[in-house]
């Protein structure tokens, strides 16, 4: 053929019409993924300015703090409370607590802590104001709107404050009826927990089946059977898990509503994933290196872990977080198997009463008080930043592995 | 033409037998089943210690299948089925008392692709003997096989790096070395060269030549040319069938049954 006749007038209108079709290919193939990137950005814009707001605040940095001795019991409003211990110590509440308008303030601002003894028997109450006291509070749009508004309506020692809601304090502090006092703590070391075990049981169980199903395993019905119903496991409602934990762990089992029924429910939830993508590594692992192996005299299990699992753990890793990064997030299988809206404890094992984040905030969303919606919105931050960490661990971890192997 | 068929009762034309008392491997109305079809039929050969014998023939003749016989590789492939003897040093390797793993010990292989691990040149020709809990200097004996395998000089100060930073020829004769740590004494050769360059090519075969005075080389070639050069005898396959064997030279020079002749002047193949 001759390139005669390349590059006429014919040549040139085709090619521009191939362009512009290309064009309009890239545009709709793109517009997908700018909405995605849109949405995303969105979500955590919208989330972290809720984890700030403008608080107007009246710094009082005295404080009452008021210990009660112990076989103290409560009766009646903490006012009174307060009231009649000071009168019994011989002091007078009008000088400690003001009189009955700032009384009343004092009530509406102050906060009661309540602490725990071990046995969980109130021991002591404290009634401290050692935080500034809040007058009135403000979103991040709405502060920032009305700013010199409410520079200009400052009374007194008044001061206008921005408040980090996700503050050191935040990991600190448990659960409280109070938005100023809430913190995440409980839910936060009940994850960890409730993960861990998660990991130190799923790994084993799923690895081993992909070692089994894709090294041992026969070729006939009965392990086809077996990989269909493993795929289709995979897609059941996490609810559904949820039930069978309830049954098979709370209650057949009788371990009870804590930690380890939690993970041995997840773990069960993860386990088709983990088999699934640990399989797929397994798979990609060149059968020439086995052949290799073998050829030099090695047993199937000496190729197994000396060969095909290491050259498979890069896939193997990400596919685990991945399903823990589920798992991390899963709400509605954990109502089932108990996991509580409140515990007055950090969970300290596989045996402890337990909540998890996702839950947590959850129960948060529920409450009345509207500040409750920027302790929510500080927890799903930590949430999404405990599983971007995740996936960076995924990412370093599959670079490395390969790296070396 | 190369599905041309072949009595199935041919008898092997046999140049200059080998005596019995110089076989290392000794193949005995050997047939092998892949399923139903049968990829081996009554394959009888004697390969001679110290000495290169070349297997040739039209793809899918079965010589990857023989090869692999020898070191029990196939055993690998869930429907094979094998029948007749292979006998290694007297003994038969199809016995039921025989460990396949044993086996490929001491009957080392070298694949079409090089395919060294994703390890470091020294791990690769450790892995053998790790295998087998080898207790003596490690470091002498990955020298030793590197050395025996020509690749030292090239990698003695590359040891720590990966052995898929090598290039194409160096990475079989990583392979070769790797299969020699393990001591084994009989050393098998799947076109070896198919992958490699002329000079790579050229370098695999001078090393040929130099080990067969410490291993017995079986080497399954496409490569007529090299087949001369390498061997010293060569067995011709078609279909499953052994047609011929006798002499390398003897083969080239003056085969004996028609369908030798004609491959060899690559009529057809
Ligand atoms: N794993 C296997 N399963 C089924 N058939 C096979 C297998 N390996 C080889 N064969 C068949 O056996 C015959 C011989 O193959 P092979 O030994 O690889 O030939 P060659 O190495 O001479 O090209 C071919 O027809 C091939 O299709
Ligand atoms: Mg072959």
């Amino acid at each position: 053929m001759s390139l005669k006749g390349i590059g006429t007038p014919a040549d040139q209108a085709r090619l521009a019409r191939r362009k512009r079709i290309g064009q309009i290919y890239r545009i709709v193939t793109g517009i997908p993924v700018v909405l995605a990137v849109l949405l995303i950005a969105t979500l955590v814009f919208d989330v972290t300015t809720d984890t700030v707001s403008w608080h107007v605040v009246e710094p009082d940095n005295e404080g009452v703090n008021l210990s009660f001795q112990e076989g103290f019991r409560w009766f009646g409003t903490w006012e009174h409370v307060v009231t009649q211990e000071l009168e019994a110590r011989g002091e007078d509440p009008a000088a400690t607590l003001g009189d009955a308008e700032e009384r009343r303030k004092f009530g509406l601002r102050n906060r009661v802590e309540l602490l725990w003894s071990l046995n969980g028997q109130p021991m002591r109450w404290v009634v401290s104001n050692s935080r500034d006291d809040r007058v009135a509070s403000y979103g991040w749009f709405e502060g920032n709107r009305m700013h010199d508004e409410l520079l200009a309506g400052l009374e007194g020692g008044e001061q206008l404050r921005l408040n980090p809601w996700l503050d050191a304090a935040f990991f600190t502090k448990n659960a409280s009826r109070t938005p100023l006092m809430a913190g995440l703590i409980n839910a936060l070391v009940g994850t960890v927990w409730v993960i861990l075990l998660v990991i130190l049981i799923s790994v084993p169980i799923g690895v081993g089946s992909a070692v089994y199903l894709e090294e041992y395993a026969p070729n006939n019905w009965m392990t086809r059977f077996i990989e269909v119903n493993i795929r289709n496991l995979a897609g059941v409602p996490s609810i559904v898990y949820g039930i069978l934990g309830l049954y098979a762990f709370v209650r057949l089992m009788n371990i009870g509503p804590v930690v380890l029924s939690a993970s041995m429910t997840l773990a069960l939830l993860i386990l088709p994933v983990v088999v699934i993508a640990s399989r797929e590594a397994i798979k990609a692992v060149p059968p020439s290196l086995r052949q290799a192996s073998y050829g030099l005299g090695a047993t199937r299990w000496q190729t197994t872990s000396r060969v095909v699992l290491p050259n498979a753990v890069s896939g193997i890793v990400t596919g685990v977080i991945l399903a823990v990064a589920r798992a991390i997030g899963e709400t509605a299988p954990l109502l089932m198997v108990g996991a509580a809206a409140f515990i007055p404890r950090i969970p300290d094992g596989p045996f402890a009463t337990y909540t998890v984040i996702p839950i947590q905030i959850y129960s948060w969303v529920g409450e009345n008080d509207p500040e409750f919606a920027n302790v929510a919105s500080a927890g799903i931050v930590v949430l999404l930043v405990i599983l971007v960490a995740l996936y960076a661990v995924a990412f370093y971890l599959r670079r490395r592995f390969e790296r070396s192997w | 033409m190369a599905s041309q068929a072949v009595p199935k009762d041919h008898v092997t034309v046999r140049t200059d037998p080998i005596p019995a008392g110089e076989a290392v491997v000794t193949l005995e109305n050997l047939s092998l089943w892949y399923g139903d079809f049968q990829a081996l039929h009554d394959v009888s050969l004697t390969v001679p210690k110290n000495q290169v014998t070349a297997l040739i023939g039209a793809s899918g003749c079965g010589k990857s299948t023989l090869l692999r016989c020898v070191n029990r590789m196939n055993d690998l492939v869930p429907s094979v089925r094998v029948e007749g003897q292979l006998s290694y040093e007297g003994v038969n390797l199809y016995d039921g008392a025989v460990d396949p793993v044993e086996v490929r010990r001491r009957v080392g292989m070298v694949f079409q692709k090089p395919n060294p691990f994703p390890k470091s040149v020294y791990e690769n020709v450790a892995f053998g003997p790790r295998l087998h809990g080898y207790a003596g200097d490690m470091d002498a004996l990955v020298e030793k096989s590197l050395k025996g395998a020509a690749l030292w000089d090239e990698v003695q100060d590359k040891l720590k790096q990966s052995g898929l930073g090598l290039s194409g020829g160096q990475q079989q004769r990583l392979c070769i070395a790797r299969a020699m740590a393990t001591d084994p004494d009989v050393i098998l050769m799947d076109e070896p060269t198919s992958a490699l360059d002329p000079i790579a090519t050229d370098r695999i075969e001078e090393l040929i030549h130099e080990i067969k005075k410490d291993y017995t080389v079986i080497i399954v070639t496409h490569n007529m040319q090299q087949a001369g050069r390498v061997s010293d005898r060569t067995a011709f396959m078609h279909l499953g069938v052994l047609i011929e064997e006798g002499p390398t030279e003897q083969i080239f020079t003056n085969p004996q049954h028609e369908m030798t002749e004609r491959y060899i002047s690559g009529r057809f193949g």
